[in-house]
């Protein structure tokens, strides 16, 4: 007898594929479709959605077996809170507050992603990145950044 | 001899002391910014572009070219110390690169990648001065059916990209495809899956894309246990490939520059499938295509060569025909437009120092490159002894930076975050983003190319087999697909991915 | 109410010997100008070449930022909403009126947002053929093509694309639908073209010049209203039965509504200044152009041609009814 599991890691996969399948399927609908031989905008999407929900019903097939499953494991929350917030901060403010002050708040804000990061040291080091990055690219490379956007008083 | 005759002129061009001095200038440069995380080559060229503008023109492409290498090998250098590669080509360098450098083998790495894209550079010019104009007319040979059929290959190929499950690499494939497709669609106009926002009506920035599925997937996962284990560092080992590194190394670096070489001819995107595929092709006739994943040498060795000659053929198309074939060709074209030399298929012949002077910087750059990188690499190495929790900051610092600064695109930034983490869910699902990228690359061009073939064929689909060229790419794919699922094959497979796991 | 009016008028009053003064000192620091298209394009190359004369005239660097995506409307759009203080200019080509028909939807006004630094230059196009195209002159290519409409095929570089407008106008002036293949850029177009995967394409001479000059593509006809000294051998379109099928690629210089008028002068007065430079024509020659003279590089004049190219587009662009939105 064998024991029949499933494997949630795969499982999820197919899920997830076929998530996407149906986002993208249902948008190629939208999309005028035409013919093979005069394709509209929606025909390749149509047809490559079609297959990314068959392959994930066939993973989600091949994900019940006999093997056996593993664990997803631990998650980085913590990482995940701040790490992916940083590049979206930095958008947000680089023409508002300027690149300078941008720059620094983005390294502060990854920093904080870390356990072992202490205040002192994220402070220093955000001032480090900043001061560098500014030289290189904003005083050394010439590119467009005001270095002080028109949100700050000066 | 002609041939000997301009390459005299090229080297005496080349080697003055003014044009030396701005090559090194460039290579310098180019290998500085490059290695920053999520500056890849393009972006680097378009940033140092106007430094360019005062010099000579002669000296202002010399430079430029320096950059474009210097950039190049810093975008692999980053690949491989921290898994953020900032060109779809460094994509592969990243996956067995990056799993080197985790063994303590950076070292070895970077100089296999060096040494393997100093190779190839060096067979790649000779190739260029040789046989340029002939090249020119192959490439030419090539239509949308011709491009359709050899993106087929690409993506068939792709699968060998992934170590564990086939159906999972092919999901992936199909998901970059897709992804690949957002915005305007340029038959129609028609936006697609731009969700209403006008700046991805140019599509998704694939630096975001790769930045995001490979960077800050690996970043947070190694957040996940940080308490308990030091990322990175922990043993360096030599810096130098041993003996038999450099003998594991040769024979996929002379099929790698072969590879490349042929690819980068084609000015229709043939150069982003170099390294691709000699890495499927490394991983199919090997020995052990276990290790491939895993830290094979071969796994670098093969895609940089390939990278590195494909890079240097694609400027057959812009030399001969005075067409840019990449990005980066097109910001070389735009610098020679301010120099007042209008590129065209008489710049060999009216401005041959130009031509050899370019011709024999691209040798005398990867020269210094090597010269330059390989005492270089003690110091990139000691980068990872920096704790990584101070690293990565200031690789989140200076993506953000690099991907805003190509186009000024906060949405761009926004997109990072976005593929960050769904590269880190894809990651803990177990799927690779390899593929994802090849999709990404190619669904564009398979899509564009698909329906120019069957617009020129009015509606005919049997141009795909009418053509030569095209039915050939078609009988290969068609090889490589009996290959991969030759059952005995698919077992191995399998047992390989037990093995990993 | 007096008191408010009062204030009113004190703070106009400010606001005025703020603004005389603030143009006595303009520019006080460095100036962005705006390229909507990707850096080493030509209409990139034209804004780097008169942003370095125009720096040396204001004395303030100028540099060039690129904002590229959807057809241009992206940087223009930034510049919209920019701060109309004269520290970011943008310098756009024809797509800033065909943009205006094109998207149904832009996040600003073309005529009302911005205000008009003056016209810069004028590309005109040709009309080519892959080399061994049959027709032997512009006559027969025009006959040519109403016979074989439905075997000949066009190429152009993407909706929005000069050689997409050109196109546009060919196909109505000589009254046949032909079929169009865009491409992704003027690149991979001229490719094809050489590589005789493709009959015709109207591109820019910036784009053609090399390789007419070359042999490696047959050229037929210019858009311009003259003869080009660099093709005395060539017909202009009107010569060759399509009278009304002019068109060039125009580049213009503006600034966010609301820019102080003396900044603007300044800002005109520079351009101009720059365009009288003689090493800015001898650079622009080699793009197949030349620089406005000094009377179209004016907010008048500006103004005048982007009213007309609006006014002339939006005909050509409905009736093709292709939007790139």
């Amino acid at each position: 007898m064998k024991n029949i599991t499933i494997d949630w890691t795969d499982a999820l996969a197919g899920i997830l594929f076929i998530l996407f399948g149906l986002l993208f399927g249902v948008q190629s609908l939208g999309l005028e479709i035409g013919t093979a031989f005069r394709m509209g905008p929606g025909y390749f999407p149509l047809v490559l959605s079609g297959i990314l929900i068959l392959l994930g019903l066939a993973i989600i097939a091949s994900a019940i077996h006999d093997r056996g499953s593993e664990a997803i494991g631990t998650l980085a929350w913590r990482g995940a809170f701040f790490i992916l917030p940083a590049p979206i901060f930095f958008g947000l403010t680089v023409r508002g507050l300027g690149f300078v002050p941008a720059i620094f708040l983005t390294t502060l804000i990854a920093a904080l992603a870390s356990f072992k990061m202490r205040p002192h040291s994220a402070l220093l080091l955000a001032a480090a990145v900043t001061v560098f990055a500014t030289l290189v690219f904003s005083y050394g490379l010439g590119l467009p950044f005001r270095r002080f956007g028109p949100w700050l008083p000066f | 001899m002609d041939l000997i005759s301009n390459l005299s002129l090229g080297f005496a061009t080349a080697a003055s002391p003014e044009n030396l001095f701005f090559c090194l200038i460039g290579v310098i440069l180019g290998t500085l910014i490059g290695v920053l995380p999520g500056i890849g080559a393009t972006a680097t060229i378009a940033m140092l572009l106007p430094i360019t503008f005062q010099l000579e023109p002669v000296s202002s492409l010399i430079m430029l070219a320096g950059i474009y290498y210097g950039a190049q090998y810093g975008g692999s250098t980053t690949a491989i110390l921290i898994n953020m590669p900032g060109e779809s080509s460094s994509a592969v360098t990243a996956i067995d690169g990056y799993q080197m450098a985790r063994k303590g083998k950076a070292g070895t790495a970077l100089a296999v990648a060096a040494l393997g894209s100093f190779f190839a550079g060096t067979v790649a010019t000779l190739l260029v001065a040789l046989f340029a104009p002939p090249l020119t007319t192959i490439a030419l040979k090539f239509g949308a059916a011709e491009y359709f059929s050899l993106m087929v290959l690409g993506l068939v190929s792709a699968i060998a990209l992934a170590h564990g499950s086939i159906l999972k690499a092919l999901a992936m494939v199909v998901l970059g495809l897709i992804l690949g497709l957002v915005g305007t669609d340029i038959y129609t106009g028609a936006p697609r899956f731009t969700f209403g926002i006008t700046e991805y009506a140019d599509g998704l920035s694939f630096v975001a894309l790769a930045v995001g599925v490979f960077g800050i997937a690996e970043i947070l996962r190694n957040l996940e246990g940080e308490q308990d284990r030091t990322v990175l560092g922990t043993k360096l080992g030599g810096l130098f490939p041993s003996r038999q590194d450099l003998k594991r190394m040769v024979a996929p670096m002379l099929r790698g520059t072969a590879i490349g070489s042929v690819l980068g001819i084609l000015p229709g995107g043939g150069a982003v499938l170099a390294s691709f595929a000699s890495y499927t092709v490394e991983k199919r006739i090997s020995d052990h295509p276990e290790e491939f994943g895993q830290g094979a040498i071969a796994g670098v060795a093969g895609p940089e060569s390939a990278n590195n000659a494909g890079a240097q053929t694609s400027f057959i198309p812009l030399l001969t025909l005075g067409i840019p074939a990449n990005p980066v060709m097109a910001l070389m074209v735009g610098a020679m437009i301010i120099q007042g030399i209008v590129p065209g298929p008489n710049v060999a012949s009216e401005q041959p120092e130009l031509f050899w002077g370019i011709i024999a910087s691209m040798w005398i750059g990867n020269l210094m490159l090597v010269i330059l990188n390989l005492p270089l690499i003690g110091l990139w190495v000691k980068l990872l002894k920096v704790p990584y929790h101070v690293l990565f900051p200031i690789i989140m610092a200076f993506c953000s930076i690099g991907v805003y600064s190509v186009n000024s695109n906060v949405y761009d930034l926004y997109a990072v975050a976005f593929f960050g983490l769904m590269g880190y869910a894809l990651l803990k699902l177990r799927c690779e983003p390899a593929p994802l990228l090849l999709g990404f690359v190619l669904g564009p061009m398979l899509e564009e190319n698909l329906r120019r073939a069957m617009i020129l064929g009015r509606g005919d689909p049997t141009v795909f087999v009418t053509r030569p060229i095209s039915l050939t790419l078609l009988l290969l794919t068609v090889a490589v697909l009996v290959v991969m699922l030759l059952p005995a094959i698919r077992k191995k497979r399998d047992e390989v991915f037990v093995e990993a796991d | 109410m007096a008191l408010t009016s009062k204030l009113a008028g004190l703070a106009a009053g400010a606001v005025l010997t703020a603004s005389a003064a603030f143009a006595q000192t303009y520019p006080e620091r460095q100036i962005t100008m705006v390229v909507p298209f990707s850096a080493g394009g030509p209409t990139d190359t034209v804004g780097r070449l008169i942003a370095e004369r125009m720096s040396a005239d204001l004395g303030q660097q100028i540099i060039v930022e690129n904002v590229g995506g959807a057809g241009g409307t992206l940087g223009a759009g930034n510049v919209a909403s920019a701060e109309a203080d004269g520290y970011t200019i943008l310098l756009h080509h024809i797509g800033m009126a065909t943009s205006a028909t094109l998207y149904r939807n832009l996040a600003y006004n073309t005529t009302e947002a911005f205000e008009y630094v003056g016209l810069v230059t004028e590309v005109p196009m040709t009309i080519v053929a892959r080399k061994d195209f049959e027709p032997a002159d512009f006559a027969s290519l025009i006959s040519y093509v109403k016979e074989n409409a439905d075997t000949i095929t066009m190429a152009n570089a993407g909706i929005g694309a000069a050689s997409h407008l050109c196109g546009m106008l060919f196909m109505q002036a000589v009254e046949a639908p032909i079929v169009t293949v865009p491409y992704k850029g003027t690149g991979p177009a001229m490719t094809e073209l050489l590589g005789g995967q493709i009959d015709i394409m109207c591109d820019q001479t910036t784009n053609t010049t090399e390789q007419i000059k070359g042999g490696t593509i047959k050229a037929y006809a210019v858009t311009s209203p003259a003869r080009l000294e660099i093709f005395p051998d060539l017909p202009t379109v009107a010569e060759g039965g399509l009278p009304g099928m002019e068109v060039s690629i125009w580049h213009g210089l503006y600034a966010p509504k609301g820019t102080p008028p003396e900044v603007v002068e300044r800002l005109s007065a520079a351009l101009q200044s720059a365009l009288a430079d003689p090493g800015i024509a001898e650079k622009l020659a080699e793009l197949g152009t030349a620089p406005s003279p000094a009377a179209d590089a004016t907010p008048a004049a500006l103004k005048a041609k982007l009213e007309a190219e609006i006014a002339r587009w939006k005909p050509v662009i409905e009736t093709a009814g292709v939007y790139a939105d």
